[in-house]
């Protein structure tokens, strides 16, 4: 009986221990983003950049007070979603759970499934063709079924064995200095957050998943994170990763965790 | 006699330590030998950059050019270029050396 509590404690701790890793990363993250911006509260980090620059808050709301440039994108894609019999795949025939489970790591296959790598496979399984992994229809759709989630909080779990180590590779990856410039995505997004860089100002990777996809005045057009994540990698003079690969799935993971919370919203434009 | 042995055994030496320099070294920066040894190194180092997704974003097109200069018959150029492709695959396989346990400073 004795070894029976023994274990079953020692379980509940690792487990604990476990859990509150995403916890105490992200808290450690809040408290960083309180200490360089004191002023702005959790929740407004939704707004990602915005909540930082009143110039770009205002001209961000400004669009959002007319038609968005992306609204008739999101409009297709939901029309999309539909024509492709989307609706009809068990994991997206809820569109707002789908949002809200995804990513997550699925045991049985043993890696991290995306929203955007669900719709592939659902399109692939109702069409019989493949789908793209950056912009258009993709980034349509999963626009739209996000959409249907906004409103509603990130609440990306990381629970299992397998779920930790795949979190733990995709935070090393953040924060893992890489190309030509010696960068991290964290020296941007996390340490430099609110500075410039050149006429930007530098966004804080606290609530960069909460408008994803997000439409890019600099693309013209509607992207998914992965393609921002390839934009960045450039950026930094590093080789961008094929999106949907798995070191992008195991980030996105990590990159999600840390916006629990957050409201997922549908006011996806950026500049 | 003295110094002949002195002068044969230095160049002995010399040419002890030239044996044991990497690949990539060229000191004769204008022949076909040294591009291709400069060449190999760098797609070698490339290609491991590539397998830990590690690689820089200039490296391939730096291989790519070297190789049209040197089919160009600028072989000292294409030499060049081709080391600073391995240079900067030797840096991106230190970064990859610490990536895996990379993690917040604050």
């Amino acid at each position: 009986m004795k070894k029976l509590i023994t274990v079953v404690a020692g379980i509940s701790f690792l487990v604990g221990t476990a859990s509150a890793d995403v916890a105490s990363d992200q808290k450690a993250l809040i408290g960083h983003f309180k200490s360089i911006q004191p002023n702005v509260e959790f929740a407004d980090y939704t707004n990602g950049v915005y909540a930082y620059d009143k110039g770009s808050r205002d001209q961000f709301e400004e669009i959002l007070d007319g038609i968005p440039p992306y609204e008739e994108a999101v409009e297709k894609g939901g029309a999309e979603y539909l024509k492709y019999g989307l609706n009809k795949c068990a994991a997206l025939a809820d569109p707002a759970a789908a949002r809200v489970k995804h990513p997550y790591y699925d045991d049985a296959a043993g890696t991290v499934v995306t929203l955007e790598g669900t719709i592939q496979k659902c399109y692939n399984e109702q069409t019989g063709k493949k789908l793209g992994t950056m912009k258009g229809k993709i980034a349509r759709i999963s626009a739209w079924i996000s959409d249907q989630a906004a409103g509603e909080k990130i609440n990306v779990k990381v629970e299992s064995e397998g779920a930790k180590a795949a979190y733990a590779r995709g935070k090393a990856f953040f924060y893992a200095k890489r190309g030509q410039f010696n960068m991290s995505c964290a020296d941007c997004h996390v340490y430099n957050a609110g500075k410039k860089a050149r006429a930007d100002i530098l966004s804080p990777a606290l609530g960069h998943t909460t408008h994803v996809p997000m439409y890019r005045a600099k693309w013209s057009g509607l992207g998914t994170l992965h393609r921002r994540y390839g934009g960045c990698l450039k950026n930094m003079r590093a080789k961008p990763i094929k999106a949907q690969k798995e070191v992008y799935r195991d980030m996105e993971l990590f990159h999600q965790a840390m916006s629990n919370g957050l409201e997922i919203t549908d006011a996806r434009y950026r500049k | 006699m003295k110094k002949v042995l002195i002068t044969v055994l230095s160049v002995f030496a010399l040419t002890a330590q030239a044996d044991f320099l990497g690949s990539a070294h060229n000191w004769n920066n204008g022949s076909s030998d040294s591009f291709k040894s400069a060449v190999k190194a760098a797609e070698a180092g490339y290609k491991a950059n590539l397998a830990v997704n590690m690689a820089w974003r200039d490296t391939g097109k730096m291989i790519k050019e070297a190789k049209k200069l040197n089919a160009a018959g600028k072989t000292a150029a294409a030499v060049a270029l081709a080391n600073k492709a391995y240079a900067q695959t030797a840096n991106a396989t230190a970064q990859a050396a610490i990536a895996g346990s990379a993690g917040p400073s604050f």
